[in-house]
């Protein structure tokens, strides 16, 4: 290792001195996004019948794909950890619990996770209320977005563990071991050691993460959630055109995971260097 | 040196890898101020020896008291850890703080000192340790001895009894072993108590109470360095014969 400070870093502070940085290093790939969105656009003027009616007739459905992603990603970063640090605990019963966790999970494709949240979760519910004779329990009426969100949010809680567990163990062992070996507990070295180094190396496949269950949130059409997909294939069963509707809705979609890219890219690089 | 009392006591400790017996019954007690080298070839159980007097290994059978808390029932492994420092071949700097804030961190979390006491006491240190100039940089910018000199100023910040080294020059280039080694014999003029896994027989001629060589998972020989190098034993001379021929 050589005495003087890596060139990288010099280079890109001076970059930053010279305020070079903001102006010339903007991300080529925005070029995709604006492209997409200008070609929403010309539809949407060129042939406003099909193209900016719909849009505007799916704009509700386009809020609640917004919300059910960023809701169920926010509960999903949560999950996650708990899931992760799970199945890295030297507690056998908790490492078990999650392990199970993330097993049956994986194993069960989520569109009929999805279906059991809405058809089957809320009648288990009934049964039991039915049975202990607890009428809230047996009154009980699943709301179709909250039990999507729950669906989402455990299905890729565990993809998430994995993740993060990956993340964790590829922190190398003697970073635990110098925290412990200074008096930190446990606890105190996750937090202040591990974990944060952890973050930056699972950056981008919880990215990933974000731009699949965005994508994957389309299923939630299929329980009575009103989202994108849904408002697209009530557009068209009164309207008869899948071309322009469709292809309307894919566009919708790509430029909502283009962004998110681009949001993922820029996260990435901030947490590159210091802080 | 002869006066006062142990401030760790091994007592018969034994510890197994699997199938493998590491430690097989070693006794050791280390006094107040003393300053032990241990050496012994690879493998032999010297680190593992030194890893579990502050339980960052845990010994299957026998003993280990530590300024006076035995680690068999200490209820709190933490608060015996604070007064123990320790030193790492791979020096294990917080990757993502600077020097600074490696020092300023566990003070403030472990000791739950004040921020401004902390950057004060690892200021000191960093100037103790010779490089005073480099808070603000992070670890990979700095060379391996400036890295272990940071973790040697770490251990220090938060005020140990005892200091352990874990062969602290074993990953360094030449040019820079010096430079570690002065900071250790600073220490040990001080009066620290340290326990030392090292095959620099230059800073065990200098600062060394007692020598020990461990070998198989057992103490071989154990004396004062003048006795130690001019021992008749013959697993200590050949290894001597080996180390110093370096």
């Amino acid at each position: 290792m050589a005495e003087q400070p890596e060139p990288s870093s010099n280079g890109s502070k001076l970059l930053r001195t010279l305020g070079v940085e903001s102006t010339m290093r903007i991300d080529p790939w925005w070029g995709l996004v604006v492209l997409v969105i200008i070609l929403i656009v010309v539809l949407c003027v060129v042939s406003a019948d099909p193209f900016w009616n719909m849009l505007r007739f799916v704009s509700d459905g386009i809020l609640i794909t917004v919300i059910i992603t960023v809701s169920s990603f926010v509960l999903v970063l949560v999950l996650g950890l708990f899931g992760g640090l799970g199945r890295l605990s030297q507690n056998r019963f908790i490492y078990a619990l999650a392990t199970v966790y993330v097993e049956i999970v994986r194993g069960i494709p989520l569109l009929v996770q999805l279906i059991w949240w809405y058809y089957a979760f809320p009648a288990v519910i009934k049964e039991v209320g039915n049975s202990l004779g607890i009428q809230v329990l047996a009154d009980y009426q699943a709301n179709p977005i909250a039990m999507a969100i729950v669906g989402m949010t455990v299905c890729y809680g565990a993809y998430m563990s994995e993740i993060y567990r990956a993340g964790i163990q590829s922190i190398p062992r003697g970073q635990m071991e110098a925290a412990r070996s200074l008096g930190m507990t446990r606890f105190q070295a996750m937090r202040h050691i591990i974990l944060p180094q952890a973050i930056r190396v699972v950056l981008p496949p919880v990215g990933n993460e974000f731009i699949a269950l965005l994508k994957d949130s389309s299923l939630v059409s299929v329980v009575a959630v009103t989202d994108l997909t849904r408002r697209g294939r009530e557009y068209m069963s009164t309207h008869f055109n899948p071309i322009e509707t469709w292809t309307m809705v894919a566009l919708v979609y790509l430029v909502m995971t283009l962004l998110s890219a681009r949001g993922v890219a820029w996260i990435e690089k901030r947490s590159k260097f210091e802080r | 040196m002869n006066s006062g009392e142990p401030i760790i006591q091994i007592k018969d400790v034994h510890k197994h890898f699997g199938r493998v017996h590491a430690l097989r019954g070693v006794s050791l007690d280390v006094r107040k101020g003393e300053v032990v080298v241990i050496i012994g070839p690879s493998g032999s159980g010297k680190s593992t020896l030194l890893r579990c007097i502050n339980r960052l290994e845990e010994y299957d059978a026998g003993n280990i008291v530590v300024d006076g808390i035995s680690l068999d029932n200490a209820k709190n492994i933490n608060i015996v850890r604070q007064e123990i420092g320790m030193v790492f071949q791979s020096f294990n700097l917080f990757a993502h703080l600077t020097v600074l804030k490696n020092l300023v961190l566990t003070q403030r979390v472990v000791r739950k000192r004040s921020n401004e006491e902390s950057e004060r006491i690892a200021l000191e240190l960093l100037n103790k340790v010779g490089i005073p100039d480099k808070a603000e940089a992070f670890p990979i910018q700095l060379s391996g001895g400036q890295q272990q000199r940071v973790a040697i100023a770490r251990a220090l910040a938060m005020n140990p009894k005892i200091m352990l080294f874990d062969e602290p020059t074993s990953a360094l280039d030449p040019e820079m072993i010096k430079e570690v080694l002065d900071v250790m014999l600073d220490l040990a003029k001080e009066g620290m108590t340290m326990v030392v896994v090292s095959h620099e027989m230059g800073f065990a001629r200098a600062a060394a109470d007692r020598m020990i060589l461990v070998d198989e998972g057992q103490i071989v020989e154990e004396a004062v360095p003048d006795k130690f190098f001019a021992s008749t034993n013959e697993r200590t001379k050949l290894f001597l014969s080996k180390v110093l021929h370096m």
